[in-house]
């Protein structure tokens, strides 16, 4: 167990070591978020003047900063978990496997990188989000509670992504096949969260989609957490918690006990 | 053979696979795969690309499981402690180009329960012994070719593995990094550690292995010492180039003194003769006008092969494994 342990932090380490080396990868995954909030937030509110009163003070930047947060988690944990894929081509994970751990080992410490790279690439977008002027966070249950809640979400969120990671990545042989299956499933899955317009006004079978689809549960929760100023219009913690939480726990729990020893 | 006065690990066998078999999807494979590893031996696995080295290694690795027959190590079936005692060298380069030399061996001992002082003493013999000790903070992405299969010689060796399991470890490297690659092993060998190499390199075999096993297509065909399989050539080989020669022609130079054997192989004839200096003006003065080129050696492993396979070892590739 400590041997385990010893060997998933080591690789948890080298992950953490060559994004810090890649620094376009850092400094995209920041960039990107801050761009949207300011192109698309400011295009909305000022051109679009929306009404819904989910959307306070018809402030879409404010709004659209939870749907960013979960944004950075997604892109930057299933950019993480390609990593699998370089290692696989480049042989060092045949290398790895060939170690006394199981490949349940091995892979829990490589997704225990992408995880831990996902968390924090969406809550520097959080600090970046409190500081700028323009953007009003309610944290209508406080900011500690709010930002501890916005933690959990993010991590069990990059949980989630990275058990469907792996157990895509074991299936798919490619890196380019992982990446169009991903955008294929990720893109919809995110335009239809609830990050870029609220459910509750859409047509029906819009909203029947959109709670099918665990992320949305995961923005729902963000919004609770730190932008909405009331819990009406909002699916609430508890059901958002289970969802994503069970998800979480399953996904990776399968990903991970479908890991095969050759790579 | 063995050193006699160098001990194995355990008394166990190193590595043992007994009417082991494996199909891959489309049909290439091994079949009654029996072979019995000792401590301190250099096995060689010779045959061409396609042959079924690579899948009788990754047997023995435990990469793959036989479907048929059984693999065991130091006695045992395959599993942790097994891996803990193997040292693996894949055929192609296996390194993260961000990582610097020091970090890929730190994070390979890590992952072998290596911790503290003792790992980063062992990272810096191993690098010194293998040449990379300047190179040790550059990134891999810096490397040659050669420094790069040097690095993956030094990761296998870091935990001191009791089986060291090479796929083609020197393949396509200069003179200078395959000696010093061997040198390197060649510690680890007088330990007691058992080899078994892949490779289609006759001469390498022939300088380094204690025993040389040739595969051909799935099947174990020949296996002994490097002098027991040279044992039966005559002196020189001739390679001759001579498209479309008759057989009667063939059988008349078989029967010639001083020759040994006569081989064809598409355009060419190999023969095994006592002095080149006396089979080669002969031979243009009765034929010179249909061969078109000729090239003398000293008989080798590879001669061996061709004598026991019926072809070239170069010519018999197939698609890599």
């Amino acid at each position: 167990m400590i041997d385990a342990a010893y060997a998933s932090f080591a690789l948890l380490s080298r992950d953490l070591r060559a994004v810090a080396r890649s620094r376009s990868q850092l400094y995209s995954s920041l960039l990107f978020p801050l761009m949207l909030l300011a192109l698309l937030g400011t295009g909305v509110s000022s051109g679009l003047s929306p009404t819904s009163p989910r959307i306070i003070d018809g402030d879409y930047t404010s709004f659209l900063a939870p749907g960013m947060i979960a944004m950075t988690a997604l892109f930057s944990s299933t950019f993480s978990s390609a990593g699998f894929y370089r290692d696989r081509e480049s042989g060092l994970l045949r290398a790895m496997l060939a170690s006394p751990h199981s490949a349940q080992t091995i892979l829990f410490g490589k997704a225990l990188g992408a995880i831990l790279i996902g968390t924090i690439q969406a809550l520097a977008v959080l600090v970046l989000a409190v500081v700028i002027p323009g953007i009003d966070l309610a944290w209508q249950f406080g900011w500690l509670g709010g930002v501890a809640t916005v933690v959990v979400t993010i991590l069990a969120l990059n949980f989630m992504l990275s058990g469907l990671s792996l157990l895509l990545a074991v299936r798919i042989k490619t890196m380019q096949g992982f990446h169009l299956i991903m955008n294929l499933v990720l893109f919809p899955l995110f335009f239809l969260s609830g990050a870029f317009f609220p459910l509750d006004a859409v047509p029906t079978w819009l909203e029947v989609i959109g709670y099918a689809n665990p992320l949305t549960y995961a923005v729902d929760l963000l919004h609770y957490a730190s932008y909405a100023d009331s819990p009406d219009g909002l699916i609430g913690p508890l059901i958002d918690g289970l969802v994503l939480g069970g998800l979480a726990v399953l996904l990776f729990a399968v990903g991970l006990r479908r890991a095969p020893r050759a790579a | 053979m063995p050193d006699p006065g160098s001990e194995a690990p355990d008394s166990a066998l190193p590595a043992q696979l007994s009417g082991a078999a494996f199909a891959w999807p489309g049909g290439r494979g091994v079949a009654e795969i029996d072979l019995a590893v000792e401590g301190g031996e250099v096995v060689t696995l010779l045959g061409p690309n396609g042959a079924g080295k690579s899948t009788i290694l990754k047997m023995l690795s435990g990469e793959i499981s036989p479907q048929a027959g059984e693999v065991t190590i130091f006695g045992g079936p395959h599993g942790r402690e097994a891996r803990r005692r193997i040292g693996l060298v894949l055929q192609e380069p296996s390194t993260d180009d961000l990582m610097t030399l020091r970090e890929t061996l730190r994070l390979h001992g890590q992952l072998f329960g290596l911790k503290g002082s003792s790992l980063k003493r062992r990272c810096a013999t191993l690098l010194e012994s293998l040449g990379l000790g300047e190179r040790a903070n550059d990134r891999c992405e810096t490397l040659s070719g050669g420094l790069r299969r040097r690095l993956d010689i030094a990761r296998a060796l870091l935990h001191e593995p009791d089986l060291l399991l090479l796929d083609e470890p020197t393949l396509a490297l200069d003179p200078e990094s395959s000696r010093a690659i061997w040198d390197t092993l060649h510690e680890r060998i007088s330990d007691g550690a058992a080899v078994v190499v892949c490779s289609n390199d006759t001469v390498e075999a022939e300088s380094n292995a204690d025993r040389v096993v040739i595969v051909n297509e799935g099947r174990i065909v020949a296996e002994d010492t490097p002098s027991n399989l040279t044992a039966g050539l005559l002196h020189d080989a001739l390679e001759l180039d001579w498209p479309n020669a008759a057989q009667e022609d063939v059988a008349e130079i078989g029967s010639w003194d001083g020759v040994g054997t006569v081989l064809r192989a598409e355009d060419q004839l190999l023969l095994s003769v006592v002095n080149s200096a006396e089979i080669v003006p002969r031979l243009f003065q009765e034929y010179g006008s249909q061969i078109s080129g000729v090239r003398i050696r000293e008989s080798s492993l590879r001669d061996a092969w061709f004598q026991i396979v019926g072809r070239p070892l170069n010519s018999a590739a197939g698609d890599s494994e």
